[in-house]
């Protein structure tokens, strides 16, 4: 008894599964959420002081301000809630977005080096679906798992230049690097019937970027600083395949400081980033959309505690983040306060800052995150 | 720090944020079978873990024989030094009943032969013969209610005595006498609850009864076969096969269901399985026992394609489930056989190393008469065996 050759195919049923990110929050589409390169005290002032603070990276000349070597480490979760129709979820995501050291060589040179979170696309997903698997009646519900850890960092060697208060001017190499790594589980219920499956995949980023800032203070009330980096190639691979090229997004930024008022700095800040650069970074379609980042705070001398005088710190801020949900932006409000304190003579220095972010699509998901701050300053 | 433990988790919202990521689901059915056939299971007699005793009218008739060659010479009575067996009293062989396999109503008479025989160790022609008047030993009959799971089956100690005497082996073949259907199924040797045989040496009730073992001293050089002969079914009438154009599973004598597909390498080697499914008909067996339960087992063939024929390649497998399909003989109609543990495996192995063929046996082989059927690839393309496999092609994970 014996048969044929196979031929026939009988039946093919084809169920539609997109490839999109699974990332489950406003803030996680595309390639992840922009951290921003800002140090605690400059979160704390809605980003105002960020281009006239050594340790903040969004320009290289504020690190000619530092007056002596530092080592800044800054740690950051973010506690999010997402709400949608069909429910909620709420999330813990710990960061150390900065860190960044700190060398004054001589009177007019500060060498800097730091390392920044550009974009965090980690996060994990379980989705239930329904499948036919098997005869046309045979619906099974999958249980589909997708982790995603990781995130795209910024290393920046810098340069400044200072030859008095008024002015200083800096220079950076940016290297972007990082990889995320990513994990997909496919569940059925019954392993009699079914092989559940699991799939990895490492895909790393590498890109080049170089930027340049100018801070000028015309008198001791005011000052002023711009800065702004090019980005070249971002190419994106798995193994030894390149599986994507973009541009590294331009940016730029332009500050203004007030300290007309003894003991308390009004500063704002607008930055512009390229982001739609990215755009081709996505097997999917995600949108990437340019964005505006506008912030403002006040930073003021407060009380004397235990022999420390403390700062005080507050801000508001408003962005759209990178990219966006069904086409359409998503929009970022931010309100902060913050504090600094010395520590061991002036040694060390603590920076808290609490960012209560309000995230929105234009849709009736709503996102809600607050972000600690805590930064850490250590001069040897 | 207390945020140090993160939680990522955002299912919550995921009817709204999370698109399905995985892959499109292809379910196709295919006619992938390239050989299919019935061939006889070839574990040797005796191997099976019960012993069957049957006796069904003209549809079956099986026999028990029960090899007892090493025979005790002397005992040790109580406060004594041993001395020459002389006398033989209560002998009787123990029996572990399989209680759910008793079939018939009726009282039932089992006879003892000696079948004890210098032919071929193997012939069951000789050993059916030697079920006559002048190789009877003893006879014992029970009621339905005293076949409880231990059964004292007592046998003539006069024959137990001549062959300990004689220093002759005592092989006996029990058969089922009933006015109606009998069918039992007692526990093998090769089932850890053998038969043993007792008898007491002495009057003395203080001296313990001896105790016999099944042993069996030929086939002399095969030791295994010698095992497997300790007791062993002897089939003196079974229902008849099935067609040559029909696939069987399980019967008299026992036999498998040897099928080896044709699977495109694409699905195997760079798709990911999900299920697997190998589509039958059953047709109906009307004979024996129709609606009782058969279990069905899928295993894969480990044979490689130096073993051409499917008869020998059909008894090299390896388990891929512990998973079987209730079945019934009288049954009719499409019938799914689950086989996606077996891609897993061939996934492993190419084609050349492992050829893509499993079997279908019954888990009861041997030790059961029913027997389930399928239409083969020689019947109408409708009901042809096929296979239907669901996989999805490997997602590019990486960029969002």
């Amino acid at each position: 008894m014996r048969k044929s050759f196979f031929a026939a195919i009988g039946l093919v049923t084809l169920s539609f599964a997109s490839r999109g990110g699974a990332q489950g929050a406003l803030s996680l589409q595309g390639l992840g959420y922009p951290a921003g390169g800002l140090s605690a005290r400059a979160e704390g002032t809605g980003g105002g002081v960020a281009d006239f603070d050594a340790l903040s990276a969004t320009t290289p000349a504020a690190l000619a301000g530092v007056g002596s070597p530092a080592l800044f480490v800054q740690y950051s979760p973010e506690f999010r809630r997402v709400t949608t129709a069909s429910g909620t979820a709420t999330t813990t995501t710990a960061r150390f977005p900065l860190i960044i050291g700190v060398l004054p060589m001589g009177q007019s040179w500060t060498l800097g080096l730091s390392s920044s979170t550009f974009l965090d696309r980690s996060s994990e997903t379980t989705l239930d679906r329904l499948q036919v698997v098997g005869a046309p009646t045979d619906t099974v519900t999958v249980t589909e798992q997708n982790k995603v850890l990781g995130a795209i960092d910024d290393f920046r060697l810098a340069l400044a230049w200072s030859a008095s208060p008024g002015f200083r001017i800096g220079v950076g190499g940016h290297a972007f690097a990082g990889s995320n790594r990513i994990t997909l589980t496919q569940l059925f219920p019954d392993s009699a019937k079914f092989i559940s499956s699991a799939q990895a995949g490492r895909i790393s980023y590498a890109g080049f970027a170089a930027s340049l800032g100018i801070e000028y203070h015309p008198s001791r009330v005011i000052g002023f600083a711009i800065s702004g980096r090019k980005g070249g190639d971002l190419r994106a691979q798995s193994g030894d395949t390149a599986i994507g090229k973009a541009r590294l997004p331009d940016h730029y930024s332009g500050s203004v400081t007030f300290e007309g008022i003894p003991g308390v700095i009004v500063s704002a800040r607008a930055a512009h980033d390229n982001w739609n650069s990215l755009s081709s970074l996505s097997s999917s379609g995600v949108q990437a959309f340019d964005s505006w980042d506008i912030g403002a705070g006040v930073e003021a001398t407060g009380p004397r505690i235990m022999q420390r005088i403390i700062t005080v710190r507050a801000g508001a801020r408003f962005r759209t983040l990178p990219f966006g949900l069904n086409g359409e932006k998503v929009s970022e409000r931010t309100f902060a306060a913050g504090f600094g304190a010395p520590l061991t003579r002036e040694r060390a220095s603590l920076d808290v800052a609490i960012q209560r972010a309000a995230r929105s699509a234009g849709s009736d998901v709503k996102e809600r995150g607050f972000i600690l701050s805590i930064g850490l300053r250590v001069s040897p | 720090m207390l945020s140090c433990s993160e939680n990522l988790d955002s299912s919550g919202v995921c009817a709204v944020l999370c698109p399905p990521i995985g892959g499109d689901v292809q379910n196709i059915t295919i006619d992938a079978v390239v050989v299919d056939t019935t061939v006889p299971s070839l574990s040797g007699l005796g191997t099976e873990p019960g012993l069957l005793l049957a006796s069904r009218g003209d549809s079956l008739d099986t026999r028990v024989v029960i090899r007892f060659d090493s025979l005790p010479a002397t005992f040790i009575p109580v406060g004594d030094t041993a001395r020459p067996i002389a006398s033989v009293d209560s002998a009787y062989i123990q029996l572990r009943l399989d209680t759910t396999t008793i079939k018939g109503a009726d009282p039932v008479t089992i006879e003892a032969y000696d079948v004890d025989t210098t032919a071929n160790d193997t012939s069951i022609a000789a050993v059916l013969a030697l079920f006559r008047p002048d190789r009877f030993i003893s006879s014992q009959t029970f009621a339905r209610a005293e076949l409880t799971d231990t059964l004292k089956y007592f046998i003539s100690n006069a024959a137990v005595l001549a062959r300990i005497q004689s220093r002759a082996p005592l092989r006996v073949g029990l058969r089922a006498v009933s006015v109606g259907s009998s069918q039992m199924r007692f526990i093998s040797t090769e089932g850890a609850f053998g038969p043993v045989m007792f008898f007491r040496a002495t009057p003395d009730t203080t001296t313990k009864p001896l105790t016999v073992v099944p042993f069996s001293k030929t086939p002399v050089g095969e030791s295994i076969l010698a095992a497997n002969l300790t007791d062993y079914t002897v089939i003196a009438k079974a229902p008849p096969p099935a067609a040559p154009s029909v696939l069987s599973v399980g019967g008299l004598p026992a036999r498998r269901v040897y099928i080896l597909f044709n699977i495109p390498s694409n699905i195997i080697d760079s798709a990911t399985i999900i299920r697997a499914t190998l589509l039958l008909n059953q047709l109906p067996n009307t004979g024996l026992d129709a609606t009782d339960t058969v279990a069905l087992l899928p295993q894969v063939v480990l044979a490689g394609r130096a073993v051409t024929d499917p008869a020998k390649a059909a008894q090299i497998i390896g388990a891929i489930s512990v998973d079987t399909l209730k079945l019934k003989p009288g049954d009719s109609g499409p019938t799914n056989v689950e086989l996606a543990r077996a891609f897993t495996l061939w996934h492993t192995q190419k084609p050349d190393t492992l050829p893509r063929a499993i079997i279908l046996k019954s888990v009861s082989e041997g030790n059961s008469p029913l027997e389930l059927r399928f239409s083969s690839s020689e019947d109408i393309a409708a009901l042809r065996p096929r296979l239907r496999i669901s996989f999805t092609s490997k997602v590019p994970l990486g960029l969002p």
